[in-house]
């Protein structure tokens, strides 16, 4: 197949809402990949990784960490889109609001107070809400943080241009293509795996604990008959609402769940 | 269940390995040069993994067993094999989680496929009881039945050595006894160990068995021996934990789509994929493709797929099966029903590790009596099509009690057009169907040839010449591979390297080039339509059934065609163009969203103009200079004779392809002189990956052209 030499490379640009910069670190631990990488993108601005910086783009690939917390990220992600063709949001921020979101389930005042000692200082949005509920977006990398072989198919799908092969099943799947033992059929350990995305290998029920859920829902997370489990297996309705509402625990899933566990 | 006594070691006859010699059959195997797996224990079960001796077997383990919960548990004695079926199968030995199947090399204009290497250490499986010897037997229908093979299966499935052992005694899940697969093994092993108190009872099977039993210290069986062995066998048999009523289970499930069950259990179930993934049978799988950021070198890839998932059934802008319901119900029917119709056997072999291995324990069996209880009275129906064929390896023979079972119909039942039968379109829930269509259950038709040829591998073709036909299609002439026939309505895979492979119908083909008219819809339809003349692409094919153009001679042929449909037909209109004096008349009703849509049109004006082909077209939307038809098909069908013993041809919009089969049916053309061609979500396109099923159906397959009375049960119901 012919293909023409690239004289302009795709330009990739990396920015960062309200979120703790591990996804983007898991960018920069692509350490076999950065410099082929770099032969194909033209790293145009990446704060975590240069202080050469250009956020005005144009952009090409986009890829954007955390979520919209405060009123200046309102105006940022919206020019953003506008400076960006191909968007995609990384990481459980982006994609679901993080672990910040768990103040839209209370008052954000109440929790200023709690953890600021001048809460009047900070401007903050009610509610810390996902890159999608605000722009369009193409993609959603899910994961706290994101898996590193997940975003290079990301970033290697965009630039061969087919879709990413990151299949949206549960850990469960992982789980038994690595051959670990179910930890909740065989210890009776709660674990989250059956309704949340595939991406981290397993890794909790590997080493014998419940997924925690870091890769947030899959599709058609059946949320209601795990909780049943759950009970079943010995939480009570204020460990269920917990076990729902943690890094991913404003998705809409796993929301609604925790919410009738209220 | 008796044990042949001889004095002689030799192949089928039974010999007694004392316990203390068993270490020697490891030795011999290990020295034979094969990886020993067996089940050990590791993580509070006993898994199957990489064994040396005796002692790494489950010794004085055992397991408690119930819906959603395993418990290893020790024995009060020291056997070997005193346990149930565990969390894993052999499928991942035969069949692994990962496989890469082949590899694309770039070099200049030229691509390059090659298949995977073939140099993997032959297994001995060790421990596999019968109800695993039955599912490697039935997953080697799947895979070596054909009409194609799949080549890493075929060499590691021929190079594996099989040591079995029967069961003793039944896990509370078990139910081999109902399925007919255990709980001896009776065939697919080398050797065959029943575990005695301070021995095995041992016998060998064809040479391989026969060569390794030779070499083992053992002793003639005493009938105490055989005694001990037939009593705790038959033990076995009365302690199973389980049970399934396995009479006519294909009628039953396919005969229940509507049954409120399955809306009970879809409110239990968690769509995890879980039982797909432990059971010993399921074989679907998906293709990913693999590359580097430049695809110069790339890969594609299997990967266990399950019918719980939403790819499985997505196609771009169409899934499938959206819900749990339509997921658990998918995989029930399939497991249960219409694995008879494609493979002549249950995809069940009663191993229980779908109930345990359920995190909240849903019990098939359990749901097959529900069902059976309450059967669903939504469907008429009255038997199933004349088998014809002998059904080798069926779990049970099917009872002609019809009892608690719906009517179903057959080829012959169903008569369609009889003026007794009342049918009408319904709108809701179930979407646009018509009513009363009776079960088509299709016998099971062992593939008449088995080719040998990797049939995942692309035959590199390059694009002789490429033309635009609208704005977002595209025909491609592509160099035609050697040896290559197809009918008209079949289909090629096509592929490039590093963004994918899909099916796409062949529109035409003159004696060196084969045409392929393509929409781009997707990424990988979008590269296909921006391939120029010169570029290499991947070609595999033809797959599927074509259209019966022989059953249309002395009669009048209406073809029915939306959008893109078209192109699989171009190839039938042409050829019945070409022997037009052979059919009554041949009339081509095509309907486009606008006057830029339609395809082909120089074509379309060629026949109108100068050919005996009737043609009318319609558009959904005019334009200014638009001085034809405006609206559906249906509306220009009905205004055109429906002649009832022609014969329909039809490829479209399923939306479409509905309302003109109602159409046909107010004006009394028979269900068996209609055919159309459907779209499923076809990843391998050789029968293999499973994706593509529609009802007992694979579309690459069995269709996609198919006799519209072969599917109508189907056809516009919602979740399949």
């Amino acid at each position: 197949m012919k293909r023409e030499i690239r004289k302009t490379r795709p330009r990739l640009g990396v920015f960062k809402l309200a979120s703790c910069d591990g996804c983007q670190l898991t960018l920069l631990d692509c350490e076999d990949e950065l410099l082929a990488l770099a032969g194909e993108l033209e790293i145009v601005h990446f704060p975590e990784a240069s202080s050469n910086t250009a956020p005005d783009g144009p952009f090409d690939l986009t890829l954007v960490e955390g979520s919209v917390s405060t009123p200046e990220h309102l105006g940022e992600i919206r020019y953003i889109r506008e400076r960006s063709r191909f968007l995609a949001t990384i990481g459980a921020c982006a994609t679901s609001g993080g672990i910040q979101a768990l103040r839209n389930f209370t008052s954000a005042d109440e929790y200023g107070e709690i953890v600021y000692a001048w809460p009047e200082y900070v401007l903050t949005l009610a509610d810390s809400t996902p890159v999608s509920d605000h722009v369009k977006v193409d993609f959603e990398l899910q994961g706290c943080p994101i898996d590193k072989r997940q975003l290079i198919e990301l970033i290697t799908a965009y630039l061969v241009g087919r879709r990413p092969a990151i299949p949206n099943v549960s850990v469960c799947t992982e789980c038994k293509g690595r051959g670990t033992v179910c930890v909740t059929v065989a210890r009776g350990i709660p674990c989250l795996g059956p309704v949340t995305h595939a991406g981290c290998g397993a890794l909790c029920p590997t080493y014998g604990r419940g997924c925690y859920a870091c890769f947030g829902p899959k599709e058609n997370a059946e949320t209601a008959s795990l909780a049943r489990l759950m009970k079943s297996l010995g939480l009570d309705e204020r460990e269920i609402k917990r076990e729902f509402r943690l890094f991913t625990g404003y998705a809409e899933a796993f929301r609604k769940e925790s919410v009738r566990h209220e | 269940m008796g044990w042949p006594v001889s004095e002689s070691g030799k192949s089928g006859s039974a010999r007694v390995l004392e316990r203390r010699d068993l270490s020697g059959l490891f030795s011999l195997l290990l020295e034979d040069g094969y990886r020993v797996v067996g089940p050990t224990v590791r993580d509070g079960a006993i898994v199957h993994g990489d064994i040396e001796s005796p002692q790494d077997l489950p010794v004085g383990w055992t397991d408690n067993q119930s819906p959603g919960s395993y418990r290893l548990v020790r024995r009060t004695d020291d056997r070997c094999f005193g346990f149930a079926a565990g969390p894993q199968s052999w499928k991942q030995f035969l069949f692994p989680p990962k496989e890469r199947l082949v590899k694309t090399v770039r070099r200049d204009a030229n691509v390059e496929w090659v298949g995977s290497p073939l140099d993997e250490t032959p297994l001995a499986l060790l421990g596999v009881r019968a109800c695993d010897a039955h599912a490697i037997e039935i997953q080697d229908r799947v895979f070596l039945g054909g009409p194609f093979m799949d080549p890493g299966y075929r060499r590691r499935r021929e190079s594996c050595l099989i040591v079995a052992v029967n069961c003793s005694q039944a896990g509370a899940l078990c139910f081999c006894d109902s399925m007919g697969t255990g709980p001896k093994a009776t065939s697919g092993f080398d050797v065959c160990l029943t575990e005695l108190e301070d021995a095995f009872l041992i016998e060998a099977s064809g040479d391989r068995g026969g060569r390794i039993l030779e070499r083992l210290p053992t002793r003639d069986a005493t009938k105490a021996d055989t005694d001990a062995a037939r009593a705790a066998l038959e033990a076995c048999k009365s302690s199973m934990g389980r049970a399934m009523d396995a009479r006519v289970l294909p009628e039953l499930l396919l005969g229940s789509l509507d049954h409120p069950r399955w809306d009970e259990v879809a409110n239990r179930c968690l769509s995890c994929a879980n039982c797909t993934l432990v059971c010993p049978t399921c074989f679907c799988f998906t293709i990913e493709e693999i590359s580097d950021f430049t695809a110069a070198v790339s890969s594609r890839e299997r990967r266990w797929d399950s019918c719980f998932n939403r790819d499985h059934s997505r196609i771009h802008g169409a899934e499938f099966r959206p819900t749990t319901k339509d997921r658990y119900r998918q995989w029930l029917t399939h497991k249960l029903g219409s694995w008879e119709c494609q493979f002549g056997t249950s995809g069940c072999v009663g191993c229980g590790r779908c109930i345990a291995w359920c995190p909240v324990g849903i019990d098939l069996t359990e749901e097959v009596d529900a069902i059976r209880r309450r059967p669903d009275s939504t469907t008429d129906a009255r038997g199933r099509e004349d088998a014809g064929a002998a059904r080798p390896g069926a779990s049970k023979p099917v009872s002609s009690s019809r009892e608690g079972t719906p009517p179903v119909a057959g080829a012959e039942g169903a008569t369609a057009g009889d003026s007794s039968t009342r049918r009408r379109g319904v709108e809701g829930e179930q979407g646009l169907r018509t009513e009363e269509s009776p079960v088509f259950i299709p016998a099971y038709k062992p593939a008449e040839t088995v080719s040998e040829e990797n049939p995942l591998l692309p035959t590199p073709a390059h694009v002789l010449g490429r033309r635009t036909e609208t704005r977002d299609v595209v025909t491609l002439r592509l160099e035609m591979p050697a040896q290559y026939e197809h009918g008209p309505g079949q289909f090629n895979m096509l592929s490039l390297p590093g963004i994918g492979e899909a099916p796409i119908s062949v529109s035409g083909r003159d004696e060196d080039a084969v045409e392929h008219t393509i929409r781009a819809v997707g990424a990988l339809t979008k590269a296909l339509c921006g391939l120029r003349e010169g570029d290499c692409l991947g070609l595999r094919g033809p797959y599927g059934s074509g259209w019966p153009l022989d059953e249309g001679e002395g009669r009048a042929v209406t073809v029915i065609a939306g959008g893109i449909g078209l192109a699989p037909l171009r190839e039938a209109l042409r050829l019945m163009e070409g022997r037009a004096g052979r059919y009554e008349w041949v009339r081509l009703v095509y309907g486009a969203r606008s006057p830029e849509d339609l395809l082909f049109r120089s074509e379309l004006r060629k026949w109108r103009e100068e050919s005996p082909l009737r043609v009318s077209v319609t558009v959904d939307r005019g334009s200014p200079t638009w001085t034809g038809n405006i609206g559906a098909v249906t509306a220009l069908l009905h205004r055109k004779e429906l002649p009832r013993d022609g014969l329909y041809l039809m490829c479209g919009p399923e939306v479409m392809m509905r309302v003109v089969v109602r159409l046909l049916e107010r004006a009394a053309v028979p269900r068996e002189n209609v055919y159309l061609s459907m779209e499923r979500n076809m990843k391998c396109g050789t029968g293999l990956c499973g994706r593509c099923q529609f009802g007992p159906y694979f579309v690459c397959k069995d269709g996609p052209v198919f006799r519209y009375d072969r599917i109508a049960f189907l056809f516009g119901r919602k979740g399949f």
